[in-house]
């Protein structure tokens, strides 16, 4: 789900055209690919399925996908510290995946965006990156699992041990990824569904990645450790017009469940979309009547702490961000923050917000 | 009746003298804003270029080859925030597209740069993505030099953080142009103003002319009440009328003679300086002003100057003009920019311009003294006063000349120069490229065992590519380089500006190189001189045996024996020269589709492209030429007309002539005598003023302005046509003065001219 504002946005600057982006920022999406062939892009359905390890790799017959890694992470001396690192793949014309254009000709068939952020102590540091596809400084493949952009790369270094490294301005981060759990599978078969009207995306998580590693934040060394989560998502078209933006929010309970709830804010009633993963036991595609998301209080417009309730599993969640801004300030802003878990269960998360500014 | 209707009535009794004045103000508006309109134009397309680059650096491979995507992706990911800059010539228009790639050029900002995302916007001209740039290179003629992937880096990016085999150098479009693309424009702009002043002349001869047939008229007006100066304030209102009426077509005309004169325009700034020319924005409001100025100084510069300052030929004037001389003088020989060379000039023509006048006038006077005949005594001694009243006319009528022979000089030169280098260079009868992905070693094997080349054609090889040079101790320069082999008969005829001996024998046994005027002059390189060369990361050393001219192009190149080239050298092109002899065509055709496995290969005729180059060049120079041409005509003009002028004010003397017992035909011979003196005088005395700008032009001027230099040339036979024109022109006075004393004279016009106080 996440991301895809920015991919949106993304696609009207390429597009080179003096065409202002809506103010909503992603809403015309939806009749902007009407537009431009929407028939040579598959479009995901609940018969679409996922397949392992190909769906790790990029799908370019699919307008947009991205490779989505948060984390709970704890310096030595206990402190929390939040770090995100994310790839955006942009189609501008979908291709067979054997297609590979000439990188001479500088083929422009898709772009990639990638963000990292770190944020530790109150302090918020975002890097931005963007490459055009097929040229070869970006790009990914399912085996051996690789995501890169320039020298941001998340690479697959053994069985299930990855490697994820970023140097930005400010900061930077080399961290170890032991990838224990099977992925989940959002929604039906991994259709997760956007609207009421049937738009939606392919959407599969891996929940429990115990991470460590170094982040350099502002010129200091932090030994780090704590547990991340991994999204991976792909769709052609799934937002509806009139949506405004979207509030997500991945969640590890102390309990040893795990939740991710969405909410896609448009005119009247919001669609509201969740999984429930129990530490053991069935996982549950949560839908509107089942999960209830409501904002308790803001921050400069921003809603910072929220209540989340799955009745049916007796959960009552508050989550608070921390003080501090969370805005990640790139060509397109949003916020990304970690989150502390009160109320019926404790526990941590990470939560991301557009179209708020 | 009005006022205005009685001053207006002028021009109802001489209609012809309303267009004149109109067509004066148009043309000249249309000329001058349009080569205005073209020199601000190549001016912000000039600071654009250099405003996006400002300050940026480029990565080159250590190995002076050519970059590729491949090299990009290395050093992106590397970490290195650089991004690709490729120039491809726009097909069949003016100019470049410059294609970047945007996604790259992000991390430019905040890098400390000009590269913000404005600036990169692909809506804005030049700048396309850099996806359509290399389709619309590979769309070009394969004849045409494929551009050379360029890698910008971010200010951010230094030479330690380089991977190995990368180097980092400061990025310029041209080399080093910018200043010479500026002078070119000076250039321009000198002669753009030179027409304005021939034409305020011009104006002011023939509203000067209207004004002395209108004195009785305001005689007239003055006794009916109305007070001089209400006459003059409705002079003005005239003038001013008339010069909105003009001006405004005038530069609608300006703007659509810049639109038809852009290509070649275009193609001479982009030839020239490698420098693009982008579209065009016109303005209005400050060339109609300027020209409105121009009209209403030239017509009333009587209002303004007193009239006693207006005598030329004293003393003082002397004595400026020849400090004035030498120090131009001295300045042309020893400046050390072309700024400098420029204010040499303008120094030189205004010390000539304060001298001409006052020497017809001494030489004049002397004539006249030492002559006993009382008719040549006062032939003389109105010549006299004649270079004093048409001093202004004389001087303007006198630098044209010295324009119009230098310029004619330097672009008879340059043609015939050009025909000459153009016929070396495309000696061969043919033309091949060598596709894409095939071998040009093969090709080259095959033509080397025809016996019918070998015994009655020639060809040889060429490659293309990048390499750099350096002189000992100093910085590696990149340069074009052009490896030949064999070294045939086709390129022994070069004529080379210097060469050691037999420097083509040197060439063909790998002992030396052959440098172009460019490097020879950047690096400050003559014949001997050692070079080291770095070629795909071999090293050698190599001495220069000859230098030879390459006016088209202001890069740096070298020529090598094309078996120094090491096996890792990558072509950026390939192609073959080819006379076949007796070798048909057809059976080279095949041949070569054979080994090339090919259908159909590009088999061009030399001649085609000769007639192309000749073709642009004629365009180039289309510009200068028309510009001199209608300069030399206005100034014919002008002369005439003030002369028709000067002797209407004085047909009253003349007419003397026939009272002291000349016939009708003595008085218009004398007269002849007079203007044909006065104008032939004055053409004589422009040839040592022309010939000293032609060697400004060729020596100084032009190797600071374009890099390279010209064999200095004159044309006598040019100067017999311009003293021939001047001669026409003083022809043409005395007809019209005949016409008008035949006519009858009126009474001088007012009681100074009865009492001849202008001697």
């Amino acid at each position: 789900m996440r991301g895809l504002a920015l991919i949106a946005l993304l696609t009207v600057g390429l597009s080179g055209c003096s065409e202002a982006p809506e103010p909503s920022g992603f809403a015309g999406l939806g009749e902007r690919v009407d537009k431009t062939g929407e028939q040579s892009y598959l479009q995901p359905g609940p018969a679409t399925g996922l397949a392992f390890p190909a769906d790790l790799g990029p799908h370019p017959r699919y307008r947009i996908e991205w490779w989505y890694l948060t984390a709970n992470l704890r310096t030595e001396s206990g402190q929390p510290l939040g770090l995100q690192w994310t790839q955006f793949r942009q189609a501008l014309e979908p291709r067979e995946p054997d297609a590979v254009p000439d990188p001479s000709a500088w083929p422009l068939q898709a772009a990639w965006m990638a963000h990292a952020a770190v944020s530790w102590q109150g302090e918020h540091e975002f890097a931005e990156r963007l490459a055009r596809g097929d040229v070869g400084n970006a790009g990914a493949t399912a085996r051996p699992f690789s995501v890169w952009l320039d020298h941001w790369q998340l690479d697959a270094v053994a069985d299930r041990r990855w490697r994820l490294q970023v140097t930005a301005g400010n900061f930077a981060y080399d961290l170890t990824l032991r990838v224990s759990d099977q992925p989940v599978a959002h929604g039906i078969n991994g259709f997760s569904a956007k609207s009421d009207s049937g738009q939606g995306s392919m959407y599969f998580s891996l929940v429990d990645i115990a991470i460590s590693g170094t982040v350099t934040f502002q010129g200091q060394a932090l030994e780090v450790e704590g547990r991340g989560w991994f999204d991976r998502e792909w769709s052609s078209q799934f937002l509806k017009t009139g949506q405004k933006g979207w509030d997500w929010f991945a969640l590890h309970l102390d309990s040893g469940d795990r939740l991710m709830a969405f909410r896609l804010r448009e005119e009247g009633k919001p669609f509201v979309s969740g999984t429930w993963i129990p530490a053991s036991g069935q996982i549950q595609p949560l839908t509107s009547g089942q999960l209830a998301l409501s904002v308790v209080e803001q921050r400069d417009g921003v809603p910072v702490r929220w209540q989340i309730e799955v009745p049916e599993q007796g959960v009552s969640l508050e989550l608070s961000a921390p003080a501090g801004d969370y805005m990640n300030r790139g060509l397109y802003p949003y916020w990304e923050s970690p989150v502390d878990v009160s109320g019926s269960h404790t526990g941590e998360g990470y939560m991301e917000l557009t179209g708020y500014r | 009746m009005t006022l205005f209707a009685a001053l207006f009535s002028h021009y109802r009794r001489h209609p012809l003298q309303l267009v004149a004045l109109a067509l004066m103000i148009l043309v000249a508006t249309t000329l001058w804003s349009g080569v205005r309109q073209l020199t601000e134009q190549a001016r912000a397309s000039l600071s654009q270029s250099e405003q996006v680059i400002a300050g940026r650096q480029q990565v080159l491979r250590v190995d002076g080859a050519g970059l590729t995507v491949s090299d990009f992706v290395t050093l992106r990911r590397a970490g290195l925030c650089v991004m690709p800059w490729l120039e491809v010539p726009r097909q069949g228009q003016v100019g470049v597209v410059i294609g970047v790639d945007p996604l790259a050029a992000a991390c430019f900002d905040g890098g400390g740069g000009a590269f913000d995302n404005a600036a990169l916007r692909l809506e804005s001209e030049p700048f396309v993505d850099i996806g359509e740039a290399v389709r619309l290179a590979r769309e070009s003629p394969a004849a045409e030099r494929r551009p050379s992937l360029v890698l910008i880096a971010s200010g951010n990016v230094t030479a330690g953080a380089l991977p190995g085999g990368y180097r980092l150098e400061t990025f310029a479009r041209g080399p080093e142009t910018g200043e010479l693309g500026e002078s070119f424009l000076l250039n321009l702009d000198a002669l753009g103003v030179l027409v304005l002043l021939i034409t305020a002349l011009l104006l002011r001869a023939v509203y000067r002319l209207g004004i002395v047939q209108r004195r009785e008229s305001f005689a007239l007006l003055h006794r009916f009440g109305v007070p001089p100066a209400r006459i003059d304030r409705w002079l003005i209102m005239e003038l001013l009328t008339l010069s909105a009426l003009c001006i405004l077509p005038g530069l609608w005309l300006g703007r659509e003679l810049a639109g038809l004169l852009g290509q070649g325009f275009g193609r001479s700034l982009q030839g020239l300086f490698d420098a693009p020319l982008y579209s065009i924005s016109g303005q209005w409001l400050a060339p109609a002003l300027s020209m409105m100025a121009v009209v209403l100084v030239a017509c009333l510069a009587d209002f303004l100057v007193p009239g006693g300052r207006r005598v030329v030929g004293s003393r003082g004037h002397g004595k400026l003009a020849g400090i004035l001389l030498g120090l131009g003088l001295l300045l042309a020989l020893l400046g050390p920019s072309l700024i400098w060379v420029f204010a040499a000039v303008a120094i030189v023509f205004a010390g000539a311009g304060l001298l001409i006048p006052i020497l017809i006038y001494r030489l004049a006077e002397r004539a006249a003294c030492a002559r006993a005949d009382p008719l040549v005594r006062w032939r003389y001694r109105e010549l006299a006063v004649m270079a004093r009243q048409l001093a202004l006319p004389v001087v303007a009528l006198q630098f044209t000349f010295a324009m119009v022979l230098a310029i004619q000089a330097l672009v008879t030169t340059f043609e015939d120069t050009f025909d000459r280098w153009l016929a070396q260079r495309l000696e061969a009868e043919l033309y091949v490229p060598v596709p894409e992905g095939r071998s040009g070693e093969a090709a080259a094997r095959w033509l080397a065992a025809q016996p019918e080349l070998k015994t009655s054609g020639a060809w040889h090889r060429v490659i293309r590519g990048r390499a750099g040079v350096s002189v000992p101790g100093g910085t590696q320069t990149p340069v074009d380089v052009f490896a030949l082999s064999p070294v045939s008969s086709l390129l022994t005829g070069w004529d080379l500006l210097a060469s050691g001996d037999d420097p083509w024998a040197s060439l063909a046994g790998e002992q030396a190189v052959l440098v172009n005027e460019q490097l020879a002059r950047r690096l400050g390189l003559s014949v001997g001189d050692r070079l080291e060369l770095q070629l795909a990361g071999q090293r050698s050393n190599l001495p220069v045996a000859g230098i030879y001219a390459d006016y088209g192009r202001p890069a740096g190149e070298i020529l090598i024996n094309g078996r120094l080239l090491p096996e890792q050298f990558q072509p950026e092109f390939e192609s073959f020269s080819i006379s076949p002899g007796a070798l048909s065509r057809a059976r080279l055709r095949s041949g070569l589709e054979s080994v090339w496995q090919v259908s159909d290969i590009t088999l061009r005729d030399n001649e085609e492209i000769r007639d192309l180059a000749t073709g642009v060049f004629d365009q180039t120079f289309l510009l200068t030429r028309s510009m001199t041409v209608l300069t030399l005509a206005l100034a014919g003009l002008a002369l005439l007309i003030m002369g028709w002028v000067f002797f209407t004010g004085r047909a009253w003397y003349f007419r003397l002539l026939a009272t002291w017992g000349l016939s009708r035909r003595e008085v218009a011979a004398q007269l002849t005598r007079l203007s044909v003196g006065l104008t032939g005088r004055v053409a004589l005395l422009a040839l040592p003023l022309g010939i000293w700008l032609t060697w400004v032009l060729v020596h100084r001027i032009n190797p600071l302005a374009f890099g390279w230099s010209l064999p200095m040339a004159v044309y006598p036979g040019f100067w017999v046509e311009l003293v021939g024109l001047s001669l026409l022109i003083g022809l043409g006075i005395a007809l019209l003065m005949g016409r008008q004393l035949r006519a009858g004279v009126a009474m001088p016009a007012s009681a100074t001219s009865m009492t001849g106080g202008e001697r």
